[in-house]
């Protein structure tokens, strides 16, 4: 029975954030600061024969002009920010990372070759204009099967082409299950980038101060420990001569994970050498290119099925773009190949995929991080087979969902944790039951569809089934302290970026030592609180640091009873932690306040006994060994206007299994956030590069993010399976939203379409591309 | 982005090749060209002062002029490079003597923009360089109808091109009725032209932020 | 370099006199000069709605408007509708249905619908979403944010108490 955990709080962060009253890193603002402005490439792939920064240098109100030339040793390129999966047999990994500027060539458009500080923002993007480039402009690599082209320009001139990488698992014997099969059907899968799109845009404010010897940084960032480390390690500090503080972050969804940007390392170099601190905030156009993205992908993909629908195996074989660099090695890739198997019983599979360097913008995760695609894969072969046998597309889904009595089940993959893919827990049949239910499929497939189809409306109905890896290590840590006053404090390494810690993490706290949440003060993200730990990612803020904080808050308590047991002299069993207090059992008047204790926990005069330690504190870590798996069934009902291409969401329904939920308000809030991205995923939002490589839609007006009209009413039914890997048995929920939406849409619109016998083969779809699709149909 | 089009020149197709082989009439007829010199026989290169809304842009830039068969035909190619971005152009222009005392000049080809031109003015893209176009060749008329003139007078006489800011609100212009049917009221127009160009102008200021030139 | 121009801007009932640069943005001149950073800057070509203000009342992009625009009229930002003591009942609905989550678009989001709600005691789900369309939000997926408008709007046209346990009813 909780008394916190489970409760639908409202959050003790929101009334500064609602009054404006919260920091972002663009509202530091410190005597004396400067601001930068980049020059980025107007080219996709340029050799940079000169930059003469001269008459920018003079420009007035320029403090300084910056080049790669100018920074000296310290350009070099960054370091591996993810290693490669070494584990896996075969590998082959080319490490390149990024560079902090370009020096010899510019390998995509918007990569920075000049930096410009100055009095404001305005007037170093004046100066901007005075810097002389002398680029020779070569052919750029943007199509993934060309890149490997023989005779293809080079990304990388030091390699002999633009294999990035290569890597293959197999489950099983695909090619003997291929024998077996009834049936095998073979389709292409291309899928295409998108942003992150977070509403504030990346930015780093960074002041040197000689005079402590001390760094502070505020950064938009998911990981400032890392971050941290890495710019100690660049300038020759010590760790503790640098603070970085992630203050609150207007979305981070990914690209903020970059545990260093080539931005914000290179101005901690350059206020440590013009003594001023220095502010650069990225806008709008700077994000879409030269912000991480996601999502490039084709796949060629086989399955072998039995006449009654079941998998014998899958076979997918697919090249990834990773863009310019590839310093987060290969965590899309992974991702990708651990989620295509999804809720099903694949005995059989072989995965295997080529990365490529292009001239384009770096690929790391967004919200979702590769595992659409492998949803998308396996979503569309089922269909496929689905409506060659005949089978409803629910039905070949029940045949082949992992049943419930299977947990742990070992899936013979390798995954972003570079560990085996294992499933802790979960229910695949009953979540799919539970969707079908609530979206009342049957009723609508039997009587509805057929209904409003005589009267010529295209309406349609998808149903399509996930896991989700969740929670993955290493570990995170937290510090928990009870405080004079009988208010608890919590420090913990990772950031926030809209996941309401400072309310799910006071409600861990709470659990354990009988406080009001609001009187338990969350501080994440600032190194100086707190310095161990990896970040913000990968739906693991409330598993891996929330478990490290219950663990820390039961050391807590623990200390709490065994110094409330001397000073109220009563056994440990009989005394009760509420409303702030320890008493006794059966005798509330004999209470002693957290705060008083806390107090005399921490003597200032007198001697204590040996192996004490003072106050009411303690730090403990949780890392899981392995990744928990969350899962869900998402169904939509849709309707499409055939003459606007137009489609309406009538209906979303999703069954979501996050094993145990510390706030529901915050993971309905998660839920409804990635279906908003899963949406413009699906139909809205695509990030358009011509041939040459050169950006066609760098504004919200050309990218289209979904609005309140382009959302439907989201239903969301929870199961809860909770995991055996943590003691909370939480699962994590963050990109639950994102994953299936994008392969449900197109299976619904496929289906309201199905008298036109279209297939869908591709992402993101648009109604200018659904348009040329329909007719294409009607031609063939 | 592929383009073609043609245009009237009042004056014989001799005159018209002429004007366009000699830079400095070219210069001096084309609104916001502040240099424009032969390098060689066929090579040209300047600098032009774009201006869309309140945006200046200098753009440097190259033409090279091939295949020619005077007074006929000629392809070029042409490239500038500005603050905003890049364009580069590959085409052919064709002169036919109209029989009336006037030439038609015909011009295809192809056009490549790139950098904040390319990522931010997309949508507007292909309107403005027709217009654009359209609006140089109508001054080179002028020029040509001028000259046309002074010859046959024998008295000199300059051509005043159109400014910067007639150019420009010209080109907003035709953006506004591209967007609108003819049958709009004429008000409607005139409040889209001015949205439009408020639009543009703040769209394309913020991508550089550049008050006045120095 | 310009001449700097003199304004005089009321901002939240308080006037401010100022010299300014012509092409200095209204929402610069808010969060820099005079460190009301409540209003946030998400795209700088008014699209995302994040920099929205009340200008003369009326929900207006702070990035499409120049500062000098703004001589002699009223401005009224996210700092001018509550305080965390005192919240707007807007922004006490938002608190209640969940309606934030990074709170980047927040203020935005608020300023565009303060009228919007004074204006309506039961508007339909649809005109809320409608109203809402001119911000984005990457966060919420705008479920919880109609769900605040709905509360508001009732409890503004009808004087309800606010639940005040800390506690929202699903």
């Amino acid at each position: 029975m909780s008394n916190f955990v489970g409760k639908r709080m409202i959050r003790n962060e929101d009334p500064r954030l609602l009054t404006g009253q919260a920091l972002f890193v663009d509202d530091v603002q410190i005597p004396g600061m400067l601001h930068a402005a980049f020059l980025r490439s107007d080219y996709p792939h340029a050799r940079i024969r000169s930059i003469d920064t001269s008459a920018a240098a003079r420009h007035p109100g320029v403090a300084a002009v910056f080049t790669a030339q100018d920074m000296g040793s310290f350009w070099q390129p960054g370091p591996l920010l993810v290693p490669a999966p070494h584990s896996i047999e075969g590998l082959i990994f080319n490490k390149r990372t990024q560079i902090p500027m370009a020096k010899d060539k510019v390998r995509h458009q918007g990569e920075a070759m000049a930096v410009v500080i100055a009095e404001s923002r305005y007037v170093a993007e004046d100066a901007l204009v005075d810097i002389v480039v002398d680029l020779e402009p070569l052919e750029a690599v943007t199509d993934l099967e060309r890149a490997l082209a023989p005779g293809s320009p080079l990304v990388h001139d030091d390699l002999p082409s633009n294999l990035a990488s290569f890597v293959r698992q197999r489950k099983g014997d695909y090619e003997a299950a291929r024998q077996q099969a009834d049936l095998v059907i073979s389709r292409r899968l291309v899928i295409d980038r998108g942003v992150a799109g977070a509403l504030e845009n990346r930015g780093v404010v960074a002041a040197w101060d000689p005079k402590q010897a001390q760094m502070t940084i505020w950064a938009t960032t998911q990981a400032p420990i890392g971050f941290r480390n890495i710019v100690a390690a660049a300038l020759g500090l010590s760790e503790h001569q640098v603070r970085v503080i992630a203050p609150f972050l207007g979305g981070g969804f990914g690209p903020k994970i970059m545990l260093s940007q080539p931005e914000e390392v290179l101005l901690t170099w350059a206020t440590k050498k013009l003594g001023r601190p220095i502010k650069w905030i990225e806008d709008r156009q700077e994000n879409f290119l030269a912000t991480t993205q996601e999502r490039s992908q084709i796949h060629d993909v086989e399955i072998a099925v039995t006449g009654d629908g079941r998998v014998l195996g899958l076979k997918d074989v697919f090249i990834h773009d990773t863009g310019a660099y590839n310093p987060y090695a290969l965590t899309v890739p992974l991702n990708t190949q651990t989620h295509t198997m999804g809720p099903y019983e694949i005995p059989n599979f072989h995965t295997e995929y080529t990365v490529v360097f292009t001239n384009k913008m770096i690929v790391t995760p967004v919200r979702g991080a590769g595992r659409p695609q492998g949803v998308f894969v396996m979503e569309r072969m089922l269909d496929a087979a689905a409506r060659e046998l005949k089978i409803d597309p629910v039905e070949i889904r029940r045949r082949n969902l992992i049943p419930a009595g299977a947990f742990p089940k070992a899936q013979g993959i390798i995954g972003q944790d570079f560990t085996e893919l294992v499933y802790d827990s979960g229910n695949y049949p009953a979540t799919l039951e539970k969707a079908v239910t609530m979206i009342g499929y049957d009723r609508f497939v039997r009587e509805e569809q057929p209904r409003l189809r005589a009267t010529g409306r295209s309406v349609g109905i998808g149903v399509v089934c996930f896991t989700e890896s969740t929670g993955v290590g290493p570990y995170e840590g937290a510090r928990i302290t009870v405080e004079a006053s009988g208010d608890v404090s919590l420090a913990t390494g990772i950031g926030t970026q809209g996941q309401g810690h400072f309310t799910s993490f006071a409600q861990l706290v709470a659990e354990q030592l009988g406080v009001d949440p609001r009187r338990v003060h969350v501080v994440t993200g600032d190194t100086s609180q707190f310095h161990w730990g990896a970040g913000t990612f990968a739906s693991r803020g409330a598993t891996v640091a929330g478990n490290a904080i219950n663990g820390a808050a039961g050391r807590v308590r623990a200390k709490i009873l065994k110094l409330a047991s001397q000073v109220l002299d009563t056994p440990e069993p009989e005394l009760e932690l509420v409303d702030g207090c320890v008493r006794v059992a059966d005798i509330p008047e004999k209470f002693i306040g957290l705060g008083e204790l806390a107090v005399l926990a921490n003597p200032m005069r007198g001697a204590v006994k040996t192996g004490t330690e003072p106050g009411l504190e303690a730090t403990d870590y949780f890392g899981p060994p392995f990744g928990a798996t969350a899962s869900g069934t998402v169904a939509m009902i849709v309707e499409v206007d055939t003459e606007t291409m137009m489609v309406e969401i009538k209906r979303y329904v999703i069954a979501h299994d996050c094993g145990t939920v510390i706030n529901p308000l915050i993971v309905d809030g998660q839920i409804h956030g990635g279906v908003a991205l899963g949406i413009g995923n699906a139909y809205y939002e695509k990030l358009a590069y011509d041939e040459s490589g050169q950006l066609l839609s760098g504004t919200l007006t050309d990218y289209l993010m979904p609005r309140a009209t382009d959302v439907p009413r989201i239903e969301i039914g929870h199961l809860s399976t909770p995991s055996p890997l943590n003691p909370l048995g939480t699962k994590g929920v963050g990109e639950a939203g994102a994953i299936p939406t994008p392969s449900c849409f197109v299976q619904a619109v496929e289906n309201a379409l199905a008298g036109r016998k279209i297939e869908i083969l591709e992402l993101p779809l648009s109604p200018n591309r659904l348009y040329e699709l329909l007719h294409e149909g009607q031609e063939a | 982005m592929r383009i073609e089009g043609e245009h009237i020149f009042h004056g014989p197709r001799q005159e018209v090749w002429a004007l366009i082989r000699d830079p400095d009439a070219l210069a001096k007829a084309l609104p916001g060209t502040e240099t424009l010199n032969k390098l060689s026989e066929n090579k040209y290169e300047g600098t032009m002062n774009v201006r869309i809304g309140p945006i200046n842009g200098s753009f440097a830039g190259k033409v090279i002029i091939a295949d020619e068969v005077p007074p006929e035909s000629c392809s070029l190619t042409a490239e500038g490079k500005g603050p905003q971005g890049f364009a580069r152009g590959a085409g052919h222009i064709q002169l036919i003597d109209q029989g009336d005392g006037s030439t038609l000049l015909k011009y295809d080809g192809d056009l490549q923009i790139g950098g904040r031109l390319a990522s931010v003015g997309q949508r507007s893209l292909d309107t403005v360089s027709k217009s654009m176009i359209r609006q140089g060749l109508e001054s080179l008329n002028g020029a040509l109808q001028v000259r046309v003139t002074a010859q046959a007078t024998g008295k000199e006489v300059t051509y005043v091109p159109p400014t910067e800011a007639k150019f420009a609100a010209a080109v907003v212009k035709d953006m506004a009725g591209e967007m609108l049917s003819s049958t709009q009221a004429v008000w409607a127009r005139l409040a889209i032209v001015a949205a439009l160009a408020l639009l543009i102008g703040f769209l394309l200021g913020r991508m550089s932020r550049r008050g006045e030139r120095r | 370099m310009s001449d700097l121009v003199k304004i005089a801007v009321a901002v939240n009932g308080a006037r401010h006199e100022c010299s300014v640069e012509p092409r200095l943005l209204l929402v610069d001149f808010l969060r820099h000069e005079l460190g009301l950073t409540g209003t946030h800057v998400g795209c700088e070509h008014g699209v995302c709605g994040t920099c929205t203000i009340l200008f003369d009342g009326e929900p207006m992009r702070s990035c499409l408007i120049f500062a000098v625009q703004a001589n002699g009229h009223e401005i009224r930002t996210v700092e001018g509708l509550g305080t965390i003591e005192n919240l707007h009942p807007l922004q006490q609905a938002f608190w209640e249905a969940h309606a934030a989550q990074c709170g980047f678009c927040t203020p935005g989001m608020l300023m565009t619908l303060v009228p919007f709600v004074e204006n309506q005691a039961h508007p339909p789900e649809e005109e809320i979403r409608e109203a809402l369309a001119g911000n984005l939000c990457r966060c919420t997926g705008y479920q919880h944010i109609v769900d605040a408008v709905k509360l508001a709007a009732q409890r503004l046209h009808q004087s309800e108490a606010p639940l005040g346990d800390g506690e929202v009813q699903p």
